[in-house]
């Protein structure tokens, strides 16, 4: 497994994050790593070495599919976007995600 | 799996340059970015792109994460790890290649003992359905007779009393039959059976038909099926030989069938004639016969024999004198054909698969040497990204990679040591027996082969993958792991303890088979040749024979380097045997099943001479012992002790068969020597000889003494025989090649189990060499510091050999311990060999101790002549 990924980001994680990123529109590693942490305030950080193999790893599994076409400075570099079995797979993490995220916040509260 | 995954899949298989350099692109553009970001955060470029190359610096690992994700990562890095490693061994080519023979030889010898036990052990009888064929044999329990051959009038109320069988049917023994009127006379093994036995085993013929009823009848018999081998050599295949007449043994017989290739029954025989015999001719008493039978559908083993068992009891209560206490006993044929080979082979798998483990301990030893020397490497490997699964892999894929290669180098070998295997055998083997090379072979070595690599290939394989790789790094590669060096002790452990069962195997098989060689036989084989030669009887009544034969033996005696020569009906050892009952005057008179079996020759005069067997007492035959002169014999001298301890047994008489018979009494005019007739492991049987004179056999074994090879004399000898009949068929031997031929398993074993035994040593020597000649080379500094602070040289020829000892001391008790428990199940192979036989046992454990010490000697030697000052500077 990777290693480089520290405990915040369990693999799942780190791939529901992504998915999440991409389904407001299809985005390069470069950008999807920078949203991260720019979304997170920076408490989340993503190393390469996390990032491309779990793109790898979601594009193996079909959720995402990759194109590629120039960015906004107009180099060429690969794009992902979320196919329709990945939206499906975003929907059921998240519900699953919240559910989870309730639980512990319910935890939390009352104990 | 979608067909899109599966186009992913073949594209990352197969493209996969491609795909990288797509992998490649991506990362520099996120590099790039990287760098451009340091600059807009104010860094100089060259510090920018330094920057970004050390936090970039993991991600050239995580390439190989991401060619895992596109989820052919296995296949890919398999065919990687195998160039790898076909790299590897072969810049190590030393090592390749002595790995590979180790393994060749060591899968050869399995393979081939296999593909023997597989055509034995393993293929069905070639007959349909011959898994429902059984064997029936008469019994005698009472009297301790587990088989017996089967009477005529039994088998008749068999045959027409049970319903388990769908027929039952006879046949007698492969008999010797004199071909003639188709060019040279020539002998062809045939043998005399039932009407519908061929229907049993199911087996129709290619030409014509088999015998009918009507023909298994005395003077309606004059039929005969030929086999396709005979048919094809000695009738050129001729297609209208069907009701073609042919002389066999003197007798004008028509062809009415030929059998299909391949066809032969039973063991060699390639021609079948009726038995028709009546129950007048052939009596209960007379056991002779073999019996085999087909089961009924749905009929088992053990109703059969239930059925059998009531049968006799019937036959038993309405034939009293002659069926007392005789029983059936119903085995499958295939067992009953393989049982004399079933133990022995079995054994000899055991021990060859001895000789492959310890061949596999020692390849193992060496390959846990060599990954010690590549610590590094993989150190190096591991530290730039590979996992250890990884490591472990690329080993595991090495071994495989040798065990392959080993197996087929070994498969080959092994067809030419079968081949050589079976030049040992020199009797000529039954139809049955088929050592090709099957999927059953082809599956054991496969299975072997991958065994091996899995075997020797684990040891490396885990030591590696639990090495601390950081450790390694530091310690610069010298790397001397407690563990290790604990495997490897339990390497040489398990070498010596296997090698000591197969070499105490080897020494009980050697030792009985020299003892059974040393065995008086009661004769002197040397410089003796034999001639056989069966006179048909319809040309030669039996005052002819008696003349032929007296005139033959006085060319032959006139013969130059003839030293004497005479006949008999029996070849001592060659398997002949006619066993007779026997009654003595004076002592109680025994129903035919109680009384002793004596072996019945018949002999002409001068056969005690000719063979060396001592005349103890009285006269040997002479040519007044003819037709119409009182009945003599001579006895041997155990039948001698048995009945007349304290006296001479001159005068006495004594004659065979059944009571009832009222065969004339023989007196006994001699006394000779004890000869080992049947086997030379025991004679259960003792010996009577009658004058040929009165016994007139046609079929007689000429015995010459001759002052020179008697080899030398065979054609003399022919020529003389077809001076008197061209048409009889002689064939001849040494009497040397008669004993030879008769231990012919004892010695294949002893040889097959000293070849294994001498491997196995070998193999042991080499890896206890190679282990403390590893453990001096890694010890040197350690060696060089005790020699500065004042241990003597011998101190440390005692510390290396000491260990070396310690190892082989542990690894010969346990396989003392093995040998005692697995040489038991040698006890019936063994001829006045104990299985625990002590001396070999403690011999052998000296032999293992005295070389292993050699083996330990060499390295010590060389850790004695350490300068410490060059050990110490060693690093």
């Amino acid at each position: 497994m990777n290693k480089q990924q520290g405990d915040l980001f369990k693999q799942g994680t780190l791939e529901l994050l992504i998915l999440r990123l991409l389904s407001s529109g299809s985005l390069n590693g470069w950008d999807i790593m920078q949203r991260i942490e720019l979304l997170s305030d920076e408490v989340l950080t993503v190393t390469a070495g996390a990032l491309y193999p779990a793109l790898h790893r979601l594009e193996a599994r079909g959720l995402i599919s990759a194109v590629w076409r120039p960015s906004d400075n107009n180099r060429r570099a690969k794009f992902y976007g979320l196919t329709a079995a990945g939206r499906k797979q975003l929907e059921a993490q998240r519900k699953q995600w919240e559910r989870f995220s309730d639980a512990v916040a319910l935890v939390l509260r009352d104990a | 799996m979608n067909f899109k995954d599966l186009r992913r899949r073949w594209q990352a298989l197969f493209h996969r340059d491609e795909l990288d350099q797509e992998l490649d692109e991506e990362l520099r553009f996120h590099l790039d970015r990287l760098i451009e970001q340091n600059i807009k955060n104010g860094m100089s470029p060259e510090d920018a792109r330094h920057a970004a190359l050390k936090t970039f610096s993991r991600v050239d690992q995580s390439k190989e994460e991401c060619r895992d994700a596109r989820g052919v990562g296995l296949v890919e890095n398999i065919i990687r790890d195998v160039s790898y490693s076909l790299r590897i061994l072969i810049k190590n080519y030393a090592f390749t290649v002595v790995v590979i023979a180790t393994l060749a030889l060591g899968i050869g010898a399995n393979t081939a003992i296999f593909s023997f036990a597989n055509g034995i052990l393993l293929r069905p009888l070639p007959y349909p359905q011959s898994e429902r064929l059984v064997f029936l044999d008469e019994t005698a329990l009472k009297r301790g007779i587990d088989s017996m051959a089967v009477s005529y009038p039994n088998f008749l109320d068999w045959r027409e009393q049970n319903k388990v069988f769908e027929d039952i049917g006879v046949y007698f023994g492969a008999n010797r039959f004199a071909l003639s009127g188709a060019g040279e006379p020539v002998e062809v093994r045939g043998s005399y059976i039932s009407h519908g036995l061929f229907e049993i085993l199911r087996v129709s013929p290619q030409l014509g038909r088999t015998f009918t009823a009507d023909e298994d009848r005395p003077d309606e018999d004059a039929v005969v099926i030929l086999g396709d081998s005979l048919w094809r050599k000695n009738f050129g295949g001729d297609p209208n030989i069907i009701g073609r007449k042919i002389m066999i043994s003197n007798r004008a017989r028509t062809v009415v069938g030929v059998m299909p290739p391949g066809f032969k029954f039973p063991q060699v025989s390639d021609m079948w004639v009726p038995v028709a015999l009546t129950t007048k001719t052939f009596t209960r008493t007379d056991h002779g016969l073999n019996s085999i039978a087909r089961l009924k559908d749905g009929v088992s083993l053990s109703e059969a024999q239930a059925e059998m068992n009531n049968i006799a009891a019937r036959i038993e209560q309405q034939n009293p004198i002659t069926n007392e206490g005789l029983g059936v006993s119903v085995t499958s044929l295939h067992d009953t054909l393989t049982g004399d080979y079933r133990k022995a082979l079995l054994i000899l798998l055991g021990v060859v698969g001895c000789v492959l483990l310890v061949a596999c301990v020692n390849v193992a030893n060496l390959m846990l040497a060599r990954a010690t020397a590549r610590q590094k490497e993989f150190a190096l490997r591991a530290a730039l990204g590979a996992s250890r699964w990884r490591i472990t892999r690329q080993l595991m894929v090495e071994s495989l990679l040798l065990a392959f290669v080993g197996g087929v180098v070994g498969f080959i070998l092994s067809i030419w040591a079968l081949r050589l295997l079976l030049t040992a055998i020199p009797i000529q083997l039954p139809f049955w027996m088929n050592f090709g090379i099957d999927l059953r072979v082809l599956g054991f070595t496969a299975g072997i082969t991958l065994l091996t690599g899995l075997i020797f290939g684990a040891a490396p394989a885990l030591q590696t993958s639990r090495v601390d790789l950081n450790d390694t790094l530091k310690e610069g590669g010298r790397g001397s792991g407690g563990v290790r060096s604990r495997a490897r002790s339990l390497l040489v452990v398990s070498e010596i303890a296997l090698s000591l069962v197969v070499l105490v195997g080897a020494g009980l098989m050697i030792q009985s088979f020299l003892r059974l060689k040393r065995v008086n036989i009661g004769l002197n084989a040397h410089n003796v040749l034999t001639a056989s030669i069966s006179l048909p009887r319809t040309k030669y009544k039996e005052d002819q024979r008696a003349t032929f034969f007296k005139q033959l033996l006085e060319r032959v005696r006139s013969l130059p380097g003839v030293e004497a020569a005479s006949a008999t009906a029996t070849v001592p050892l060659s398997g002949d045997g006619w066993g007779r009952s026997l009654t003595v005057e004076g002592f109680p008179v025994l129903p035919v099943g109680q009384a002793p079996m004596i072996q019945h020759t018949v002999v002409t005069p001068g056969y005690f001479r000719t063979m060396g067997i001592p005349l103890l007492s009285g006269r040997d035959f002479n040519d007044a012992d003819a037709k119409d002169s009182p009945n003599v014999t001579i006895i041997d001298e155990r039948l001698a002790r048995e009945y007349w301890p304290n006296e001479s047994p001159i005068g006495k008489r004594i004659r065979f068969g059944p009571p009832e018979d009222n065969e004339p009494w023989h007196t006994i005019v001699g006394v000779v020597g004890a000869v080992r007739h049947q086997r030379m492991q025991e004679d259960t049987r003792k010996s009577v000889y009658l004058p040929h004179q009165k016994i007139p056999v046609g079929g007689l074994a000429l015995m010459a003494r001759t002052s020179s090879n008697p080899e030398d004399l065979a054609g003399a000898i022919r020529r003389e025989v077809a001076q008197l009949d061209p048409d009889l068929p002689v064939s001849v031997s040494t009497m040397d090649e008669v004993v030879a031929e008769s231990i012919w398993q004892p010695r294949l074993y002893a040889t097959l189990f000293g070849a294994f035994a001498g491997g196995a040593l070998l193999l042991a020597l080499i890896g206890i060499y190679g282990v403390m000649a590893f453990l001096v080379q890694t010890r040197t500094h350690e060696i060089g510091v005790r020699m500065a602070l004042g241990a003597t040289t011998r101190d440390v020829f005692k510390l290396i050999v000491g260990r070396g000892m310690k190892l082989t001391a542990v690894g010969v008790l346990i396989g003392v311990a093995g040998a005692i428990a697995l040489t038991r199940l040698m006890h019936s192979l063994l001829f006045n060999t104990s299985a625990t036989d002590p001396v070999t046992f403690i011999v052998i454990s000296l032999l293992l101790c005295s070389a292993a010490f050699l083996a330990c000697y060499l390295p010590a030697r060389r850790a004695a002549k350490v300068d410490p000052l060059v050990a110490l500077r060693y690093e």
